[in-house]
């Protein structure tokens, strides 16, 4: 039963919840920029002619995809993290403890990429092979030509679907208060023990994640609706 | 306009190119053929006969299966110099400029931008410089005012007249062009050939596939026509469309040519 008194007493704690929110957007931000370079050097092996990269590159996407984000995050927590015991435990902000933080980004990451290094493979392959040629024909590297011909118009093809992910990581980092991570999720943990009430503290949440997922999502409609409009590709 | 067999900047010999599986499918078999320097050399020959593989050889677009190109001193087609150092193809390909069917420019770039992209890149011209020299390519084209549009607000024949001048940004030894005409509307295929037929004048060393026979007949030096992956004959533009020997040629003009 959701009370009066239990919105009270979980208001009294709102300052952790603008915390957790504050933890749960940086966290979600730093993922989906590391997560997106490692993504794109994943989808260049991927793509590649060699053949051991191009393998290690599948094996990776295969590993991560087919796995819980649960066993992932507790592994480079648990596990890889564990063994190296060196990260300094100061807290950035003032009130994220980086130690369980960093963990928290670099196991997000390391998801994260395997799925948006499968958007931009789509994207670059749906680049056609003629812009490649006409690039190659002038004399541009392979490598140049992924820069400046295929990947600025591939990303504009992707970016909805990167957005979409960023959406999906706000939702997904929630896991990472089994770690410790005081995010908005950790917060309503924290009101539970406190308040012995987990009705009003979820709500709450609700509301919170609600609020960063549905204007961003409304955001990056936006910007689609924009780009296609002023759309310069044929 | 003539043959000047003592400056051959392409020497091309036993050049082969399979496909499929199994390699059954030869597109190119067996070619043997020299450019020579200021000349227009018109490729004819039906459907699926190799000529675009030829032409995409010629830069290394397709990676012949056996046989060399001879390019300035250097076979292109071995993946090594004299020396024995990897070759490095980007240096040879900005020495020949190519223009596709499809025009192939960047959509996301404007005119000067799909223009100085290369030369910036490659070359390491500075932008201004790039860009003055777009500018007067554009107007020699009759584009001076569409350098800062994008493709998308070009007709099909301004979209081939920049991919041209993209080309030459790259100031190169020779063109090559894969039916630049095939893909515009009729009322188009007139102002691209007639940038063709000045930079034909003005002495650039040209390869061009095309079904424009009054074109093959007006501007070009020499006509070779290839079918089934082989060169079937090679002669001037009279010999070939007046007097043509081979029956395969005899059938193919027929039916081109009504
Ligand atoms: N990438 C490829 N994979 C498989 N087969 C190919 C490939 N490219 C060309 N071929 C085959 O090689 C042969 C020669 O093709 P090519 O494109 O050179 O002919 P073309 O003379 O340019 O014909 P068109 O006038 O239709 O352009 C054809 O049988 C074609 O199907
Ligand atoms: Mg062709």
């Amino acid at each position: 039963m959701l009370t009066g008194k239990g919105f009270e007493s979980a208001f009294r704690y709102i300052e952790l919840f603008w915390k957790g929110t504050a933890t749960t957007v940086a966290l979600s931000a730093l993922t989906v920029f590391f997560g997106f370079v490692l993504a794109l050097f994943l989808s260049v092996l991927r793509l590649s002619k060699n053949k051991p990269l191009k393998w290690l590159a599948i094996g990776y996407v295969e590993l991560f995809r087919a796995t819980p984000m649960v066993v992932q995050v507790f592994f480079i927590y648990y596990v890889v993290f564990a063994g190296v015991k060196v990260l300094p435990g100061f807290k950035f902000l003032g009130f994220i403890a980086f130690d369980r933080f960093f963990p928290a980004v670099v196991a997000l990451a390391l998801n994260s990429a395997a799925y948006l290094s499968e958007i931009i493979r789509s994207g670059i392959q749906s680049i056609d092979i003629g812009q490649t040629e006409a690039a190659r024909s002038m004399g541009l590297s392979s490598r140049q030509t992924m820069q400046y011909v295929v990947l600025p118009q591939a990303i504009k093809n992707i970016l909805p679907a990167i957005g979409n992910e960023f959406v999906t990581i706000i939702k997904e980092s929630a896991i990472c208060y089994t770690i410790g991570v005081q995010d908005i999720m950790s917060a309503v943990n924290s009101v539970k023990g406190a308040t012995f009430r987990i009705g009003e503290p979820l709500i709450i949440a609700t509301v919170l994640y609600f609020c960063l997922t549905y204007p961003t999502s409304k955001l990056i409609a936006h910007f689609e609706r924009k780009m296609s409009h002023g759309d310069q590709s044929k | 306009m003539a043959t000047n067999p003592n400056n051959t900047l392409i020497s091309v010999r036993d050049l082969e190119k399979h496909f499929g599986k199994g390699g059954d499918i030869k597109a190119l078999n067996g070619v043997s053929v020299d450019i020579y320097e200021g000349d227009v050399t018109v490729v004819i020959g039906p459907s699926g006969s190799g000529k675009s593989t030829l032409l995409r050889s010629l830069n290394l677009l397709e990676e012949p299966t056996s046989g060399s190109i001879v390019f300035e001193g250097v076979d292109i087609a071995k993946k090594k110099d004299a020396s024995g150092k990897p070759l490095n193809l980007d240096e040879h390909r900005q020495k020949m400029g190519m223009v596709f069917q499809h025009f192939n420019l960047f959509p996301h770039l404007s005119v000067v931008e799909n223009m100085t992209l290369a030369p910036i890149k490659v070359k390491k011209t500075n932008k201004e410089a790039a860009e003055k020299m777009a500018l007067t390519l554009l107007d020699r084209v009759g584009l001076a005012d569409r350098g800062a549009s994008y493709p998308s607000q070009l007709s099909g024949g301004q979209k081939q007249r920049v991919a041209i001048v993209r080309a030459l940004m790259m100031e190169p030894d020779v063109m090559l062009f894969d039916e630049p005409t095939s893909a515009l509307d009729p009322e188009m295929v007139g102002e691209v050939l007639e940038v063709m037929k000045e930079l034909a004048l003005g002495g650039m060393t040209m390869v061009v596939v095309t079904h424009e026979m009054g074109f093959a007949r007006e501007v070009g030096s020499r006509v070779i026509f290839m079918d089934e992956g082989k060169i079937v004959e090679d002669g001037t533009p009279q010999a070939i469309f007046d007097n043509p020997q081979h029956p395969r040629l005899k059938d193919f003009l027929g039916k081109v040519l009504i």
